[in-house]
This record gives C-alpha cells, structure tokens and sequence, in this order.
C-alpha cells in the first residue's frame, strides 16, 4: 500500500533540481521522514536560563544547550509523552516556548535591541515576537501585525502568556498597513517579513505537507510574498535590515522574491552568520538565474543539522 | 482614533496604582496604562510616546496594546489578571492564598477551588509552592477560577 504521507512526483523532482546530489538527496528524504527533535526556548523575560534548566532537570528531563552563544535554546534529549511539554506548569507560566530551532533563526540574525522600533509584519503565532521581546528586554517597540482576527487571538495569548508589554498588536493585509503607515511617516529600525508559505521545510513536524503541497500553490504563494516584501520594504529606514525569511525550500518563494526585491529596490542582500549550518542561496534554479548578492541568504537543510528546513536572509536598505 | 482604547493621564494612573497597593500591594506600574471600553487595563512599556501611540491610533487598526494587566470591576475593585500575577510575582505582598498540589492542579485545570475562610471576600492571588500560579475571586469560601479557558490545563 502506498504511505499516505507519500511526496508528490512534482515535489520529489523539485527537490532534486535544488540538491542535485544523489547522497545528499537521499539523507534529505531520510530525515525527512524522522520526527523532529524536541526544542524550546527559555523565555527570559520570565525567568533565568539556569533557574528553568534546574526546573525541568528537577522532573528528569535531560536538556542540552546546543549552541554555546545562544543558551537560551535548549534541546529536551528525554523521551517525552505526546503533548508534555505544553502541559507543565513551567510552559503555563511563559517560562518556555515551544520553538524549532530553525525557526528561531530569522530573530538571531535580526539581532532586534532594546531601543529599537521593530516590525513584524506576519506576526501570528508569536514565536519569533516573543523572541525578539525577549532579545529587547520589554523595550524598544514591536508592532505585530497579522491579517486575521483568529491568529490574532492566537497571537495575543502567546504574547501575554510569555509576558510580552513592548508590542502593539495591528490588524493590516500587508499593503494597507505600509499606505497607513506611510501618511504618518512611520518607518522601522528592523523588520521581521516571516511570510506565510508552502512549509516544504516543515515535513518532519508536519507530514501532512506532503499531502497538501501543489505547485500551483506556490506559485499563488509566490506574487503573495513579493507584495508583502516589498509593502515591509517601504517601511524600512534607509540604512535599516530586514530579514526574509519562509519555512520552505522553493526558490519561488525565495531566491525569486529576493531576486524581485533587487530589481525593484536600493538593497543589499548581507551575509548572515547563525549558530547552524546554513548553505548559500541559489544563483540560479531551471532556466533562471538569480541576483549574485543572493548567494549571501542562507538556505537551512534539515540533514545538515537536524531541524526543519528554513531560508533566511538580510536585507539592508541602501536608499 | 480608536474610541474603544484610552490612553490613562498621570492622575488615573496614579488612581490605579492606589488600588494595585491597597489591594496586592504593587506599589508602581512601570507602563502606559490604557484602558478599554470594557474596564481592562492594559500595560505598554515601549519607548513610542503617548503622542506617538495617539497618532497610532487614529491610523492604524490597533487590536491589542501592551499585556493585560487588570480590569476594573464594578465595585471599583481590580481583578489581577492571569498573566500580571506572574509578571509582578516580586511585588506582590497582600491577598495570597497558599494552595496545595491537589488544589492547584485543580485550580490549573479551571476549577474553583474551596477553603476555610468564609468571611474573606476580595480578588486572591493563589500561591502554590514557590510559584504564584494565578488569580480568582473569594466569597464564602470559594475561589471563582479566573484561568483563561485557552490556558488551562487540558488532562
């Protein structure tokens, strides 16, 4: 009987125009369909590092700091029940939040500080707001913005339940907010466009991706993160950085809409540095070829470090 | 702008504040307070300014300013909110019940929970050994649940 979660002909191919390797190709299916580690972030706006990690030593949980310079990312190396770590009193009070690794990446390399107004232009659910608070210490300012009231309500829980007080909840499709916003002349220190995507890279946490994926999709996905990255761009102040980041390993929503943002806009695509192995973006996919700056974004692979799939880049506005 | 939300002057802040001390015995909100049309109060302690958060509101679709802190019930009381008893867990010194682990468990799962003291009626913050895990409302004994229904307990 064919599985279920079984990829689509369309995906396996596209995933192999990216790779190319036949050994990489092979370990990227195999971790993709082990389960994904468990992950969580110390919410320090709540309670120290050490004082959490004696806490949930204290219910036998073995916890491994992975990266030296970001302890705050903790690796649960315990086999837990389905649904325990969202269940402790720790995780009722804030203390943690639930995050994957490669999804904390886009806030490590905004760096956002505590004097800084920032926006995070598709904020729900509010992992990488309550990163990015947590980075600001509860000052500077977020606007947190999403499009629809129900993952705003979402939005809002995650932000009171980690304590969250820098950050002005706004409800824009992404063009509105930049028409709005400009009549007053608001711009950003640092922006946050963590676009809604296909979520190629969340297959391990997520098989039913595998199901849902279709390439019109992407395409539809495609023109959608064009528009908000560029809406976020005007945003920006000159000198300011963005990151663009998405969840999946397609170059249409990635080197593509990089490769847009280049043509339209006075930018330049920086290199990033982050505590995981990241790969450069494409420089060219099929018949394109892409901006040579582009090669500075970071693709994460889940079998280069056992996480999901992610793709990161740093913009800054030059004028 | 936005009628529902008002930005509280140093006056009603200060107003408030007499209440969060006589209360719990928080003595200063380190926020822009704001208050809604339904009696919350919310806590901004960002670095935009009243003038700044104005012209916001007058432009933008504001959902959400800041943390909830409290809301002001009809007896001129103020009910801590769930998430502000953790956020001003140092601070607060008056009306704390210490509860056992059966209780809490209880109480994290959203139910009343029940005590002695049938003469106490005021808004209670539940202490549970060194964590204080929430609030509620004591009358005759019983603690009314103020756990939101999103953050309780599920099994």
């Amino acid at each position: 009987m064919k599985n279920k979660y079984e990829p689509k002909h369309q995906f396996k191919e596209k995933i192999e125009s990216i790779l190319k390797n036949k050994e990489d190709i092979e370990k990227y299916w195999e971790i993709s369909r082990k389960g994904i580690q468990r992950s969580i972030r110390c919410n320090t706006l709540k309670i120290s590092i050490e004082e959490l990690k004696k806490r949930l030593e204290s219910k036998g949980w073995k916890i491994k700091h992975p990266f030296k310079d970001n302890p705050e990312i903790m690796v649960i190396e315990s086999n837990l029940q389905p649904g325990e770590l969202g269940r402790t009193i720790e995780h009722l009070l804030g203390y943690y939040y639930v995050q994957e690794i490669a999804s904390m990446m886009p806030i490590i390399a905004l760096n956002p500080k505590p004097e800084e107004i920032i926006l995070d232009i598709a904020a729900s659910p509010g992992s990488k707001t309550t990163q990015a608070a947590a980075m600001m210490e509860n000052k500077g300012t977020i606007i947190a913005n999403d499009v629809k009231l129900g993952r705003i309500s979402i939005l809002n829980t995650n932000l009171e339940r980690c304590g969250v007080s820098n950050t002005i909840i706004t409800r824009h499709d992404g063009v509105q907010l930049y028409k709005r916003l400009e009549k007053i002349n608001m711009k950003f220190d640092k922006i946050l466009c963590d676009v809604p995507c296909s979520g190629e890279g969340t297959l391990r946490s997520s098989p039913k991706t595998f199901l849902m994926w279709n390439e019109k999709v992407v395409k539809v996905l495609s023109k959608m993160q064009k528009k908000l990255a560029e809406s976020a761009l005007e945003l920006l102040k000159v000198g300011g950085e963005m990151i663009y980041s998405t969840c999946t390993h397609s170059p249409e929503e990635n080197e593509s809409v990089l490769n847009h943002l280049k043509e339209k806009f006075n930018i330049e695509i920086e290199k990033i540095n982050l505590p995981i192995k990241c790969r450069p973006g494409l420089a060219e996919w099929k018949d394109q070829s892409f901006d040579s700056e582009i090669k500075n974004a970071c693709r994460i692979w889940p079998q280069d470090n056992n996480t999901e799939g992610f793709f990161v880049a740093k913009i800054r506005r030059l004028g | 702008m936005n009628p529902q939300i008002k930005i509280l002057n140093r006056k009603e802040k200060k107003e408030i504040e007499k209440k969060t001390e006589k209360q719990f015995g928080i003595k200063s909100l380190p926020y822009l307070l704001f208050q809604t049309n339904k009696g919350k109060i919310r806590g901004y302690s960002g670095n935009l300014s009243r003038e700044e958060i104005q012209t916001l509101l007058k432009t933008v679709n504001i959902e959400i300013n800041g943390i909830y802190l409290f809301n002001l019930e009809q007896d001129g009381q103020l009910r801590i909110s769930h998430d502000a008893v953790s956020l001003f867990k140092d601070k607060i010194t008056k009306n704390i019940i210490e509860i056992n682990e059966e209780q809490a468990d209880k109480f994290l799962h959203g139910e009343d929970i029940y005590i002695d003291d049938q003469e106490t009626k005021s808004i209670v913050v539940l202490k549970f050994q060194d964590n204080l895990v929430g609030s509620g409302k004591l009358s005759q004994g019983r603690i009314t649940n103020f756990v939101p229904k999103e953050r309780r307990l599920k099994n």
